[in-house]
């Protein structure tokens, strides 16, 4: 999936990547705004930012992320 | 989850339930248990002082002691207990003014601070550069962010993605309203330090004078700490000076800001190299006791193709980018091609074109719309004359008696989704040609260079090449050594770094206290209570985003002037004005539902209020519909929606904006304010059939029982058999 700036997204499952932690099992099933996709590579590894429904900004693997609604 | 429970507002329910059960049968309990729920009511409202802890503590403990009836020192233990086991939650709500769990309705930060990685208090600058008031907005942001000025400029404004205005019509423009009133407060000479702590004695190194690294000097530099700031450049700013050109930051904004930070007493050390000019062990013998790594992302990806390495024009962006803002003004050829989609490669293209370049060209593997470069940038760029050449991919760089001469690129075509909806540019068969030029800048990605942090052994790494902290303290594998920035996310955002050399700041202060390290993300602090603008629903309906003014696009070819102009004052006092203020209205929807299913009016169509469908937004309506009976009022938990009384009107306002203002009519016996007229009418249809003497007169309630009293005086009671 290529995020991109403005979709609606959800936190959908625990991710797998050694970047998740533990405090961020908090957000899964919340729905935010993709924020900042990848600045330069669209690298399906890259961390991208996410600004979530009254949970802050955060940077988050690409596999614990489904869009929701298109930008 | 338990913790999503917040425990002040748990025991608010739990007392306000004793109280009203009735349990507390004993009178002095019952008042001891009043004041306590009052003073847990000013906790949970952000109104509680220092005291306030050991007040409700010390009342828990009297009713244990006193133990009138059982029931008063169960109360007495529960609170005590409550208060003991989360005496961090309480005292969180005291001094940060805001509830994690946004439990308690008045301290919920609002959405645009809670997306601001910084956490700035939003609303409340945007308040007071309403009022003209720019000092205050900037005292305001440099308690979470040290560079007002330049987020004004370059942010990537989460926060605005996430204004609740955008789902009315479009977000409000936060960003450069910072901007503006930073460079307002600046120019008046009005652009303030806070007092500073005495000195503490304590030594804090920080490496590199990023964004990151300067805000957790500025941070540290106000608690007292002595602090060093080691930089390779000679110059501090970090990508902020040397990876955005100066038409988007002009480099006096960063000198100011930086400047500032240094007149809190931060060394800077300029031109000095980890690892070259001075090591780890030099700095622990000067008397370092903490370090924070900030030394960016200031590596290049290389493109992997042949030629990259065989002819000087072929230029990394980082390091064409920095070049350029050192001084060195060189073309780096006439035609030039720029490889990549990311801001970087913008930056890089609409530079080399001030710098003269006659042709330069951006290549990009996927499509327009996969750019990850943000769209405004890409519009200026076309805008400037910038070509884009989409579906390439560069195969080889050219060139004859080592002076490059093109790039042989190959056409693309993007393949079907994958499992993950991603789809790849393919080459197409056949489709090499070349591309002429004179430079190649491969504009690709950045890495972190690792160079001189050898000698932090402890120091971990992830398989990013960053270096693995915990990102709520920031803290590394190494006791004492913290990193943030691009070190540590990759290359980011500038107020990402920020937002992580504020909590290193914090973190490294706590480091030196022996305090244990938090364990969740900080959630924002309120760092004022602004009263609300007062704005008519139409002018607020009416008001729209400004269209930010742009340099000439003939200066704009051929300058590194500024290219976005700023607002008039009077844009940014009406900009300030269109804000919701979400920190206040938490858009719950009580006041909508009540008004919809209550009373059957429907006046308030407030569909911005839902997050993942908003619906249409008419603040107008409510002129139309409202009978001003304030049943929104009266059940709005947080004082967003009030109803009063003024100069004859009565007036409905939802966070200062003025939804309905209707006259008052008074009693046309006592003279008491009965309503407005649509009010008593309402009440009138609901109560003709029985009371039909009220009809047609305009009579408060008192007046009517005596008229009716009077009319059946001569109704005898029935007799008693």
């Amino acid at each position: 999936m290529v995020f991109r700036q403005g979709q609606k997204v959800e936190i959908f499952r625990q991710s797998d990547d050694e970047s998740w932690e533990s405090y961020m099992d908090e957000f899964i099933g919340m729905h935010g705004i993709i924020t900042d996709p990848d600045t330069s590579k669209n690298d399906p590894d890259a961390l991208i930012e996410v600004s979530l429904d009254e949970k802050g900004t955060h940077r988050f693997p690409q596999d614990c992320l489904r869009v929701i609604t298109p930008a | 989850m338990s913790e999503k429970i917040c425990k002040v507002r748990s025991l608010h329910d739990r007392l306000k339930e004793s109280l009203q059960s009735r349990e507390l049968t004993h009178p002095r309990c019952q008042q001891k248990a009043s004041e306590i729920f009052d003073l847990v009511y000013d906790v949970s409202q952000g109104r509680a002082g220092k005291d306030h802890l050991a007040g409700i503590l010390e009342l828990a403990n009297q009713l244990t002691s006193e133990s009138l009836t059982p029931a008063c020192r169960r109360l007495g233990e529960d609170v005590r207990h409550t208060v003991q086991e989360n005496r961090e939650v309480f005292e969180s709500h005291i001094q940060t003014h805001s509830c994690p769990t946004g439990d308690c309705p008045m301290l919920t930060p609002a959405p645009c601070q809670l997306a601001c990685p910084a956490g700035i208090d939003i609303p409340t600058y945007i308040m007071l550069i309403s009022e003209g008031r720019y000092a205050e907005a900037v005292e305001i942001i440099r308690k979470d962010n040290p560079f007002p000025w330049v987020c004004g400029l370059v942010c990537t404004h989460p926060c605005e993605f996430m204004c609740v205005r955008g789902r009315m019509d479009s977000p409000v423009s936060i960003m450069d309203l910072k901007g503006f009133a930073a460079e307002k407060a600046m120019s008046a000479g009005d652009y303030k330090n806070p007092p500073k702590m005495p000195d503490n004695g304590r030594k804090v190194c920080i490496i590199g004078a990023g964004p990151g690294g300067l805000t957790a000097a500025y941070y540290l530099a106000l608690e007292g700490y002595r602090v060093s700031v080691i930089e390779a450049l000679p110059v501090a700013g970090g990508m902020m000076m040397v990876g955005i050109p100066r038409y988007r930051l002009p480099r006096e904004v960063i000198d100011r800001e930086v400047n500032m930070i240094v007149e809190l007493g931060v060394e800077l050390r300029l031109n000095t190299r980890l690892g070259k000019d001075i090591t780890p062990q030099d700095l622990i013998e000067e008397g370092f006791e903490a370090f924070l790594l900030a030394v960016g992302a200031h590596g290049s990806y290389k493109l992997m193709i042949p030629g990259e390495d065989s002819f000087p024009q072929v230029l990394s962006a980082v390091d064409y980018l920095r070049r350029v803002s050192l001084g060195d003004h060189r073309l780096p050829g006439k035609r030039v091609a720029v490889v990549g989609g990311g801001n970087v490669a913008i930056d890089a293209a609409r530079t080399s074109l001030r710098l003269g370049c006659e042709e330069v060209t951006i290549l990009y593997r996927r499509t327009h719309d996969q750019m990850p470069a943000h769209n405004e940038e890409v519009v200026e760029a076309e805008e400037e004359g910038i070509q884009f050449s989409y579906l390439t991919i560069p195969k080889e760089i050219v060139g004859e008696n080592g002076h490059l001469t093109g790039i042989v690129c190959l056409r693309a075509e993007l393949s079907e989704p994958d499992e993950s909806g991603r789809q790849r540019p393919i080459p197409v068969e056949g489709s090499e040609h070349t591309l002429p030029v004179d430079a190649v800048i491969p504009a690709i990605g950045q890495e972190v260079v690792s160079d001189g942090l050898d000698d932090f052994k402890e120091v971990g790494w992830t398989r990013r090449n960053t270096v693995r902290v915990n990102t709520v303290s920031m803290q590394t594998y190494q006791a004492g050594v913290f990193a943030v920035g691009d070190a540590v996310t990759g290359p980011a955002t500038v107020v990402e770094a920020i937002a992580g050399g504020k909590k290193a700041a914090s973190a490294i202060h706590r480091y030196f206290e022996s305090m244990p390290q938090p364990e969740l993300p900080s959630v924002p602090v309120r760092r004022k209570r602004t009263d609300f603008c007062q704005v008519p629903a139409s002018l607020k309906m009416d008001l729209k985003r400004p269209e930010m003014a742009l340099l000439g696009n003939e200066r704009r070819r051929i300058t590194f002037q500024q290219v976005r102009l700023g607002m008039s004052d009077e844009q940014a006092h009406n900009e300030a004005r269109r804000c919701l203020r979400c920190d206040v209205c938490i858009r719950c929807g009580r006041c909508v539902e009540i008004c919809r299913d209550k009373m059957g009016i429907e006046a308030l169509k407030l569909g911005y209020m839902d997050f993942d469908n908003p619906g249409p937004t008419d603040l107008k309506i409510t002129a139309e519909r409202c009978i001003a009976c304030g049943a929104c009022a009266t059940n709005c938990p947080t004082g967003a929606m009030q109803m009063k009384d003024r100069d004859g009107d009565r007036i409905l306002s939802l966070c200062g904006t003025v939804l309905n203002r209707l006259k008052l009519e008074y009693c046309e016996i006592c003279g008491a304010v009965l309503g407005p007229a649509r009010y008593h009418d309402y009440i009138m249809r609901r109560v003709n059939e029985i009371s039909p003497s009220l009809v047609g007169r305009r009579i408060c309630l008192e007046c009517a029982r005596r008229n009716s009293g009077i009319h059946h005086a001569g109704i005898q009671p029935p007799k008693w058999k």
